[in-house]
């Protein structure tokens, strides 16, 4: 009787999945994200590409001034996040939780002024989008990157409570590494806009 | 061989190369310009 409860409960439902794959999954998750998201990015590139190059349209656009100075301490402030996030990570792994809480809220604010200090660029540049070809492509770009940044610092915000809270360990940390990953490479993201867009 | 997707560290290490490399190629660009 008993036997053929338990052969019945293992036959219920849908047999496990099929693990063979070295790859865990939350890593799997964010390589595939990442990989979509470069592809997104491509796009964007690619636009800029035929604009600037193919086309030989003036960059930047008659009559229009990019303010490199405020990209470019807007790119110092995103490059010291990414450290002070590796930081964060160090920190847990030595079972330093100062270091661990001190780093995030670090991590949370420098990303957060880099993305006030975006906005504030917009309202300031003088043109708009729809103005010329080269001003959409800005905007899209730097837009894009901007919602990315987005998106880490609603990541960052949870780790941070979560961190606050005492849910990471030496051993178990996994939902802090994966975040800090996309965060490193939005970081990459911007020194690619930002060389393209800004500097050459 | 360091694989930026295992793990953070590794992914901070590719960064600073990358961030090394793209000054280099930056630096190498603007001084062509300013010569040519």
């Amino acid at each position: 009787m008993e036997a053929a409860s338990i052969a019945h409960a293992e036959h219920h439902g849908p047999p496990p999945a099929h693990r063979s794959s070295r790859v865990k999954a939350p890593m799997l998750g964010m390589l595939l994200f990442i990989m979509s998201e470069v592809m997104i990015f491509g796009a964007f590139f690619t636009a800029y590409f035929f604009i600037r190059i193919v086309n030989h349209n003036a960059w930047p656009a008659p009559g229009t001034v990019i303010p490199e100075s405020v990209a470019g301490i807007n790119t110092a402030i995103l490059l010291s996040s990414s450290l002070t996030i590796h930081w964060a990570l160090v920190s847990v792994k030595t079972g330093n939780r100062f270091g661990l809480k001190a780093g995030m809220v670090a991590t949370f604010l420098l990303g957060l002024t880099f993305l006030t200090v975006q906005v504030n660029e917009y309202i300031h540049l003088g043109w708009a989008p729809h103005d010329s070809a080269q001003a959409t492509v800005f905007y899209a770009l730097t837009g894009l990157h901007g919602a990315h940044v987005f998106i880490g610092l609603c990541a960052l915000l949870i780790v941070s409570i979560r961190a606050f809270r005492g849910h990471y360990t030496p051993e178990e940390h996994q939902g802090m590494e994966v975040p800090g990953i996309y965060w490193h490479f939005v970081d990459a993201m911007w020194i690619i806009v930002f060389t393209t867009i800004y500097v050459l | 061989m360091t694989n930026p997707l295992r793990s953070e560290s590794d992914a901070f290490r590719v960064l600073v190369y990358f961030v090394a490399v793209v000054a280099v190629i930056v630096l190498i660009v603007l001084v062509v310009r300013a010569l040519t």
